[in-house]
């Protein structure tokens, strides 16, 4: 399965949009935590997880998924959620823990939610696979064509959670794709010393459904794969399991001091970096327009620097407003 | 050697277990995080250095797996010490804690020893959000077999670890992440304390009167003691003293350190970090009224947690949580005093 | 008398320009042993132990919180 010009473009945008954003937001944490790094001050208090460099496991699925095809993320969430369509001036606010935020300031990044695409997350490692199930259900028991995506880190496949899920979901006949971000680190343990297998993809045919590997962080083979996972599960006939190899080029929280990182990792996944494949691959092979895809990178990012403003003026709740909201 | 030596509350932690772990081969540690980094709150640096891969542990995600396991060392043989890295992850493995390792004790008729230490980080108030801030203490101590110890500084971190290590049955360690003395969270000033060089231990079921005082009795535990110690700085200055206890255990509790203190005061202040409703706040106004309602002059109050979920931005969170102004008040209040403009 | 000095060349001040005492594991004023442990410096993400020069008494001369840089005197030990 090979992106048309306007898949090439939109995946471009989502890669861009998110790398911009989390290059953006380096920045806008570092704000007010130095020299001493207090991670409860500044401007954005608390953990951050960064995605710059999974971008494509973001786009490449995303693309596939409609408004009403549910996606749950993790505490790394914010590439996908901007892929899912998540309103970025509202979830800027809200990791500004600003009154405009999607939850008015009471989630924060690591639990953005948003029923208008239904997005959401969560910061328990593993938990995203049960509601994905859940989705999955509900689009079953309605007679809904929808999917449900969920997103995993390579150490969450070894989670109670996850393998309850993949179970459930390949009896059920569930409509998801699991989708397996394996960035090689669950902080500072790498893949291998933390899991049995080399590839979790084979634990796929464990669980009964079929398990794709993507090596190399290529948006068009995941593309490739996503687009017939989710035409699987549209078409009833079940479940899948994607894992991606894919890089963080940030610790694995912002102010992780990455100890347990060969030094030059990171210089050398730069190298590959995934947008500039897709960029190479848009301009000699697709034979899109260079100046269609600058303007692409110059509107996205525009929506980006938009959104930063918008939470900067946002203002803050009231402090009592902390009580509302805990019962429907 | 002087004991003159600082340290802060997670190198007290590290050295304690590096010590019980060299004394008894049959110590080891477990957990996300806990070999090269040396724990994400400190509590085991330097020990992969000191003693190796077989005895300090990294494991995968697998808390269900790993806090199972290391019942099942103790009870052949091993002292485990895992860590489950923020007590708010407890929900994936919470059977391994409460039916496992807080029971088999118990259903061996004492024949099975369990000498396991799960320790844990608790606390927020930096803005980490609904799932990485809880305290839950009450959650644990409700738990008939499980031990639970929560230290306010360094020098009784230290004692309560070894304490732990060598208790033969399960003892939860919950160690805030606020006290920790990371060089990545603010610490308040009285939680580094000096630390002795050598092993030492704690009794549990030992409160501590972390500051005497006549007019009113507070009880809390862990950062809140801080908080608490504040207040009464700033009541001093009114005219009120306020007497601070510090429980350091909540499994034994010390009801006696509570009801000799409010005998003597009269007046009864909790402060609790975790939430509010059908917890350690309300365990320790029953330890009063049903021993003698006489005791108190005055209504007793808490200071805890509103039954909310953890809000992440910061007006929000600081709204809710515990602190020194809020304890203050609530004293003023059992004084029939003003409130603080 | 020596200096408790952060060493020279400790970190790349061309990337991280400044670094901040971040805890003191002595009180001013205490009797410490040559090699003791005496203060923890952090540079961004990396820290950084600072040990004893010198036996003697310590004098903290930059408290925690204090900024630093590779080279500046964070305290001194006198003879005696």
């Amino acid at each position: 399965m090979a992106p048309t010009k306007d898949q090439l473009l939109w995946m471009y945008a989502a890669m861009a949009k998110a790398r911009y954003y989390e290059d953006t937001m380096a920045g806008v944490y570092m704000e007010g935590k130095t020299p001493k790094f207090d991670i409860g001050a500044g401007t954005v208090p608390g953990e951050m997880h960064l995605a710059a460099g999974q971008e494509p496991c973001a786009a490449g699925v995303c693309v596939h998924l409609r408004p009403d095809d549910a996606v749950t993320a993790t505490h790394r969430p914010h590439h996908v959620a901007i892929a899912k369509g998540v309103d970025l001036k509202k979830m800027t606010a809200e990791i500004f823990g600003k009154k405009t935020g999607l939850a008015g300031g009471r989630g924060g990044h690591m639990h953005l939610l948003d029923p208008e695409v239904n997005f959401s997350c969560s910061g328990i490692i593993g938990e995203s696979a049960g509601p994905a199930d859940g989705a999955g259900l509900a689009a079953r028991l309605s007679g809904r064509d929808s999917v449900a995506v969920a997103y995993l880190g390579e150490g969450a496949a070894n989670q109670g959670a996850f393998h309850e899920a993949l179970n459930l979901a390949a009896l059920w006949t569930l409509p998801v794709v699991f989708v397996i971000e394996d960035n090689s680190w669950g902080i500072s343990v790498p893949k291998s010393k933390s899991t049995a297998v080399k590839d979790n993809s084979v634990r796929a045919e464990g669980y009964g459904m079929p398990g794709a590997h993507i090596a190399d962080n290529d948006t068009l083979k995941i593309f490739d794969a996503a687009g017939k996972a989710v035409k699987r599960a549209r078409a009833g006939k079940g479940p899948s399991l994607i894992e991606i190899v894919t890089y963080r080029y940030y610790g694995h929280f912002q102010g992780d001091p990455e100890v347990y990182r060969p030094e030059k990792e990171v210089g050398k996944l730069k190298a590959k970096d995934p947008i500039k494949r897709l960029r190479k691959h848009m301009i000699k092979k697709a034979g899109i327009p260079k100046g269609e895809i600058e303007e692409t990178l110059e509107a996205a990012k525009a929506e980006v620097d938009e959104a930063f403003a918008f939470a900067r003026e946002s203002l803050y709740p009231a402090p009592r407003e902390a009580l509302d909201h805990v019962f429907a | 050697m002087d004991s003159n030596r600082i340290l802060t509350v997670s190198r007290a932690m590290a050295e304690a277990i590096g010590q019980e772990m060299k004394r008894d081969k049959n110590v080891f540690v477990m957990g996300e995080d806990i070999g090269a980094y040396g724990g994400i709150f400190g509590a085991t640096q330097g020990l992969l250095e000191e003693f190796g891969e077989e005895r300090v542990r990294d494991t995968p995600i697998s808390e269900t797996a790993f806090i199972g396991a290391g019942v099942g060392a103790a009870m052949s043989g091993m002292r485990p010490i895992v860590e489950l890295m923020f007590v708010d992850f407890f929900g994936v493995c919470m059977d391994a804690i409460y039916n496992l390792a807080a029971k088999n004790v118990y259903f061996s008729g004492g024949h099975f020893k369990v000498p396991m230490v799960l320790m844990t980080a608790t606390g927020g108030g930096y803005s980490d959000a609904g799932q990485h801030s809880q305290t839950l203490h009450a959650t644990f101590a409700h738990l008939p077999g499980l031990k639970v110890v929560a230290p306010s500084n360094a020098y009784d971190a230290k004692g309560l670890m070894t304490s732990a290590i060598r208790d033969d049955g399960p003892v939860l360690y919950m160690f805030h992440k606020g006290l920790q003395g990371l060089v990545w969270m603010a610490s308040p000033e009285g939680a580094a304390t000096p630390v002795p060089e050598e092993s030492y231990t704690i009794p549990f079921g030992e409160a501590k009167v972390a500051r005497e005082g006549k007019d009113v009795t507070i009880v809390t535990l862990s950062m809140m003691v801080h908080r608490a110690l504040e207040a009464a700085g700033a009541l001093a200055g009114e005219g009120v003293e306020a007497e601070v206890i510090d429980l350091r255990t909540l499994v034994p509790l010390d009801r006696e350190a509570v009801l000799s203190s409010v005998a003597k005061t009269g007046r009864l202040v909790v402060v609790d970090e975790d939430y509010r409703s059908f917890g350690l706040t309300a365990e320790i106004l029953a330890t009063v009224v049903e021993t003698d309602p006489g005791l108190l002059r005055a209504a007793p109050r808490r200071v805890a947690y509103p039954n909310i979920p953890i809000p992440y931005s910061r007006p929000m969170e600081q709204f809710a949580l515990p602190d020194a102004a809020k304890i203050a008040d609530a004293v003023r209040e059992t004084l029939d005093l003003k409130k603080a403009a | 008398m020596a200096d408790v000095r952060v060493p020279e060349g400790l970190w790349d001040v061309a990337k991280i320009p400044e670094g901040v005492v971040a805890n003191w594991f002595f009180g001013d004023g205490s009797r410490i042993e040559e090699g003791a442990t005496l203060a923890e410096v952090v540079a961004e993400k990396s820290s950084f132990d600072i040990t004893a020069p010198a036996a003697g008494t310590l004098r903290i001369v930059v408290p925690k919180d204090g900024v630093v840089t590779p080279g500046s005197v964070i305290g001194r030990i006198e003879d005696g």
